[in-house]
């Protein structure tokens, strides 16, 4: 298996299959003496923003941050030891709603959709 | 049995995409100034759409990735985003271009100026994908949009020369207006090979869960839907050539001279069938563009989508469809042309194709999505073929826009 190839960019599901976003990152661990291990997969604009460049990176952390305070000023996390199975998508063993992966669908949905009749 | 159902429904289904406000308007256009000159143009623009489609549908086949989804994941996110501006622009400007045919439908039914109409063909066209599921507006709008076969129609009882038919689906030197023959070619070409057809199809074939059974059924669709859609097209040019053309109409830069066409065949019926194919065409296309946008977005970022969810299960995706539709909304009501802005955005898509077919010459000959159902040497020659299609169509469209642009 070959990191950027074949996990970078992949579709990412949580354990009831729903869709929650792509790898936008991957972290990993560099120790003294040891070869790097791969701790964790990062989800968001703010990851990807950082992969077109520094400016980018800077804007969209400050824009997060502005929207919805300090705590998202960083990008989702999700612990590789969760990975459950890599086919069409990654699966990782988690569940998307105790995350503060889908908070501003979260909030488009009770602000915005569920005000629209027929939603 | 089923399948062959399900053949003929997509044969209708692709019928209903191809046809819309920029396949009609080149068409026109081109059949008025240059008679059946251009027909080549359409073949060949058809022929290329056939591959694509027929390779968009194998790859969600087979990999269950749509196109979106393949080229992110293929290439990364930093070559993707290029595609995505690209085509979120073309599709933006499309979509703008469609709901200006509608609205155009609008006004020669009733009277009422078309930019008053634009924000209502928005919101009805935003009801449908809020309300409906995707069997409904993919089977639905697209029976409704065999009404454009009177077109077909009409060019058969206009009685033409079936030779000088034929003689123009083979390419050939303009005798006037040189760099307009030009442009026609270059609009054409791009009204016929639109990004968003490809593009809308590998989201269908995952949103119908198509697997490897389903390469067959693929086939046929891609090639008999294409060529109806091709068919319709050329019966557009035929009734503009022989109609419009032979009155001494030769440049069709108003909407209003549309309907004439086909006055003479069918008389007021003719108005009636006219503004009825205008409308259905342009609206069907509208809620694929709309819908394509959506699609887009939430696979390039990974979110949940899904025609068939409920807005409150995938907010993001409803929403793109939601601001999408209206502010395509605005430069209609704002009155710009709709003519003027399709003529002008199916030379963009034209000029945008290398951004999205230069990926599928990597994509479908990939073992690790494909496997043995990989490009063949037909197919991939078509590819090179399109790519280089274009590169020339993105380097000239815009000179050709300037000098001869209507």
């Amino acid at each position: 298996m070959q990191l950027l190839r074949d996990i970078l960019d992949k579709q990412v599901v949580d354990r009831e299959q729903i869709k929650i976003g792509k790898v936008d990152s991957i972290v990993a661990e560099l120790k003294p003496g040891k070869p790097p291990r791969v701790s964790a997969v990062e989800l968001g604009s703010i990851a990807l923003a950082r992969r077109l460049g520094s400016t980018p990176a800077r804007w969209t952390a400050k824009l997060a941050a502005r929207l919805s305070g300090r705590r998202q000023a960083r990008p989702h996390r999700i612990a590789w030891n969760k990975v459950r199975d890599i086919g069409v998508d990654i699966e990782f063993d988690i569940d998307v709603r105790r995350t503060r992966i889908f908070a501003w669908q979260d909030w488009l949905r009770e602000h915005v959709v569920c005000r629209i009749p027929g939603a | 049995m089923k399948k062959l159902l399900e053949i003929s429904l997509g044969v209708v289904t692709s019928v209903g995409g191809f046809l819309e406000v920029g396949s009609m308007a080149t068409a026109a256009q081109a059949g008025a100034l240059f008679g059946f000159q251009l027909i080549w143009a359409i073949v060949l623009g058809t022929i290329c759409i056939i591959f694509l489609v027929e390779m968009a549908g194998r790859f969600a086949a087979v990999s269950h990735h749509t196109i979106a989804d393949g080229i992110r994941e293929r290439f990364g996110f930093n070559a993707f985003i290029w595609p995505l501006l690209a085509v979120l622009l073309v599709n933006f400007l499309v979509l703008s271009a469609e709901i200006g045919g509608v609205a155009i439908a609008a006004e020669l039914a009733t009277g009422i100026g078309f930019q008053w109409w634009a924000l209502p063909v928005a919101f009805l066209a935003w009801l449908l994908l809020w309300k409906g599921t995707f069997g409904l507006i993919e089977k639905g709008v697209s029976m409704l949009g065999l009404v454009t076969l009177c077109f077909v129609e009409a060019a058969v009882m206009l009685r033409p020369e079936w030779k000088e038919v034929a003689v123009g689906a083979v390419p050939s030197l303009p005798h006037h207006d040189t760099a307009k023959y030009w442009f026609m070619a270059v609009s054409i070409l791009g009204a016929s090979i639109s990004p968003y057809l490809f593009m809308f199809y590998s989201s269908g074939a995952i949103e119908d869960q198509w697997d490897k059974s389903y390469l067959g059924t693929n086939r046929a669709i891609a090639g008999l839907g294409m060529s109806f859609g091709g068919t319709i097209s050329v019966g557009v040019l035929i009734v503009a050539a022989l109609v419009l053309g032979a009155h001494g109409v030769n440049e069709v830069d108003d909407y209003n001279q549309l309907p004439l066409m086909l006055i003479p065949i069918f008389g007021f019926w003719g108005f009636v069938l006219f503004v009825a194919s205008l409308a259905i065409a342009c609206f069907g296309a509208a809620l694929e563009v709309a819908l394509q946008q959506a699609y887009l977005v939430a696979q390039g970022f990974g979110w949940n989508w899904g025609e068939d969810l409920k807005p409150r299960d995938d907010p993001g995706f409803s929403l793109v469809y939601t601001l999408t539709l209206f502010l395509a909304a605005v430069p209609i009501t704002l009155g710009l042309d709709p003519l003027k802005l399709t003529i002008f955005s199916m030379a963009l898509t034209a000029a945008s194709l290398p951004l999205t077919v230069v990926p599928f010459l990597f994509l479908l000959n990939d073992d690790r999505y494909v496997g043995e159902h990989r490009n063949g040497v037909v197919s991939n020659a078509a590819v090179i073929f399109v790519i280089a299609l274009g590169f020339v169509l993105a380097v000239v469209s815009i000179p050709l826009q300037i000098f001869g642009g209507t």
